[in-house]
């Protein structure tokens, strides 16, 4: 019975090193779910040691990303960020001023409290079909069950009363207010990638590469925002040089990562 | 005997469902003149114009960009089964949010006009800060264990007050979790909120309003948030939390209260002044100041 022995820090796993139990890997991007690129471009940005662990268990609140390190197990990722910076003696925020710091905790709420909800919406239920056919190999049952939960998730946060039409113009002006808020400037607070580019980044490579062709915004993204546009790609070349191993290239590979 | 008991069931079922739908649809409409606004909302509230912080909201905008409304405050809900929503001839559109977005294209107005593209998108940002993040972790204490400070809030009696607590607080619940917040521990809660208060707090510094000297779209809504905490949270820890320590949003609500509430006393319950202006026009009248800006007046009259 060796496998349901629950594994112990320390002798089975890494002392000091995070273990990020997070979904298996995407097709287009590292992951299907913000969060989990969030958090792992996190650990990267901060350059924490930590192993993947990719499976479709979730964590003490029911969600993923959660991780274990040193025997301390936690789910949510800002929390997990918080603690890791407070335990790690880690502040990318450094930099920052107090307004500042408070501007970045407002687009982290923007993009991971409501954008993150809009971009469910477009996958699981408006282009549910499309999803299917393009971003996963999960089978109808499944996708639909998805749905079913996203709509309730969804009317229960508000967002799932409005129309498709209503949602999508939500979900551009959300990427408008991102891009006009990064400007000409190279990452969201300037020169150097600071905490909220962990978010940002996240949620936003749902919309550039996990949501099918059909969604009005992923155009948008494409077409009308070249510097939001360029910013995705300095991050991903800053952070992940081997972004390609860890995506499974539409199905056709394993990640090697 | 069993039939006719079975149909008497089924009238008095049909009879209570009759009562209701009179009520809250039928009785007591309001009706809004052409390019008026109908604003349908609760309630007063006891120490301030609504006991919930979306009605404030866009009631004050509506003051901010002087646009005449009408208020039904009987309770009824949108299309989406939430208030406040509004209709404008004819036109019905639910969400606080929306709304505000409809009304600055049917009126031509803009209250983020003097600002730059990158503020409003800083405004957007500190409006789903403040909406989306900060509400629930206020749902979250008013609704927890200890009822007693919400029943002092919401301004009916008996088993209309033990009805509206017990639906609400299911309601939250599950909310609450559907959105995440709500699997949170109690001080998990407590450490977004108290993030959260401080960032509305560290942003407006020394300024006036949110995003500078004037006010602008998302002061309607950090005022009608920020007034729940100081006036509708009673003994409660974000209420305690502001008072003794963000003295900036606290003169902050005052200067929001003074500009585009100068009737508060009457548009509250527990106000010197209070009378109910259900059906009752609110009309703006172009005034000049004192010192020679000229602004908005709202006067209360019939048409």
């Amino acid at each position: 019975m060796a496998f349901f022995k629950k594994k112990e820090c320390g002798k089975d796993y890494p002392k000091d090193t995070v273990i990020l139990h997070q979904f298996p890997r995407g097709p287009f991007a590292p992951s299907m779910s913000g969060f989990c690129v969030k958090l792992e471009t996190f650990l990267r940005m901060a350059k924490i040691p930590y192993q993947n662990v990719h499976a479709y268990k979730t964590g003490p609140k029911g969600k993923s990303p959660w991780i274990e390190y040193n025997g301390v197990v936690l789910g949510d990722s800002q929390l997990i960020m918080s603690y890791l910076s407070e335990q790690l003696e880690i502040n990318l925020n450094m930099s920052l001023s107090k307004e500042q710091r408070a501007t970045a905790r407002a687009f982290q709420k923007m993009v991971d409290e409501y954008m993150y909800w809009s971009v469910l919406l477009e996958r699981w239920v408006y282009h549910r079909g499309e999803t299917s056919k393009t971003l996963t190999k999960l089978p109808s049952l499944f996708v639909w069950e998805i749905g079913r939960r996203t709509k309730n998730m969804t009317h229960a946060q508000g967002i799932g009363r409005h129309s498709p039409e209503e949602v999508d113009r939500i979900l551009e002006d959300d990427l408008t207010a991102l891009a006009d808020f990064l400007g000409e400037k190279k990452f969201m607070f300037g020169d150097e990638p600071t905490e909220v580019d962990c978010a940002v980044f996240g949620q936003v490579s749902q919309v550039k590469y996990h949501v099918p062709e059909t969604v009005k915004a992923r155009k948008y993204l494409e077409e009308a925002l070249p510097n939001l546009n360029a910013y995705m790609d300095r991050m991903k070349e800053t952070f992940w040089p081997d972004w390609e191993e860890c995506t499974t290239k539409g199905f056709t590979t394993e990640a090697t990562k | 005997m069993l039939l006719e008991i079975i149909i008497c069931c089924i009238l008095l079922a049909v009879a209570t469902v009759g009562f209701y739908y009179y009520k809250f649809r039928i009785a007591n409409r309001v009706r809004a003149p052409k390019d008026v606004v109908l604003l349908y909302q609760v309630g007063r509230g006891p120490r301030a114009p609504s006991f919930s912080p979306f009605p404030m909201k866009l009631e004050t905008f509506l003051r901010m960009t002087a646009i005449p409304y009408i208020n039904d405050h009987a309770a009824r809900f949108s299309s989406k089964g939430k208030t406040p929503w509004i209709e404008l001839n004819g036109k019905a559109v639910a969400d606080s949010q929306l709304a505000i977005e409809f009304l600055k294209k049917k009126f031509g107005v803009d209250a983020d006009g003097h600002l730059t593209e990158g503020d409003k998108a800083v405004a957007r940002a500190f409006l789903k800060l403040t909406e989306e993040n900060l509400y629930w972790t206020m749902c979250i204490e008013m609704f927890g264990d200890n009822l007693e400070p919400v029943k002092t809030v919401i301004p009916y009696r008996g088993f209309k007050l033990w009805l509206t607590v017990t639906l609400l607080r299911r309601a939250l619940g599950k909310q609450t979790w559907g959105h995440g917040i709500g699997r949170h521990t109690k001080d998990e809660v407590w450490d977004i909120a108290v993030r959260d208060m401080n960032a509305l707090s560290n942003y407006l510094g020394t300024k006036k309003f949110l995003m500078g000297d004037e006010p602008s779209e998302v002061d309607c809504s950090v005022f009608g948030m920020i007034a729940q905490i100081y006036w509708h949270m009673p003994g409660s820890k974000h209420q305690v939390y502001l008072k003794e320590n963000l003295q900036n949003l606290v003169d902050y609500i005052y200067r929001m209260k003074d500009r585009f509430w100068p009737d508060w006393e009457s548009m509250t319950l527990e106000g010197s002044s209070c009378k109910s202006d259900h059906g009752e026009l609110h009309m703006p009248e172009k005034v000049t100041t004192r010192n020679g800006l000229s602004g908005h007046r709202f006067l209360n009259g019939t048409t």
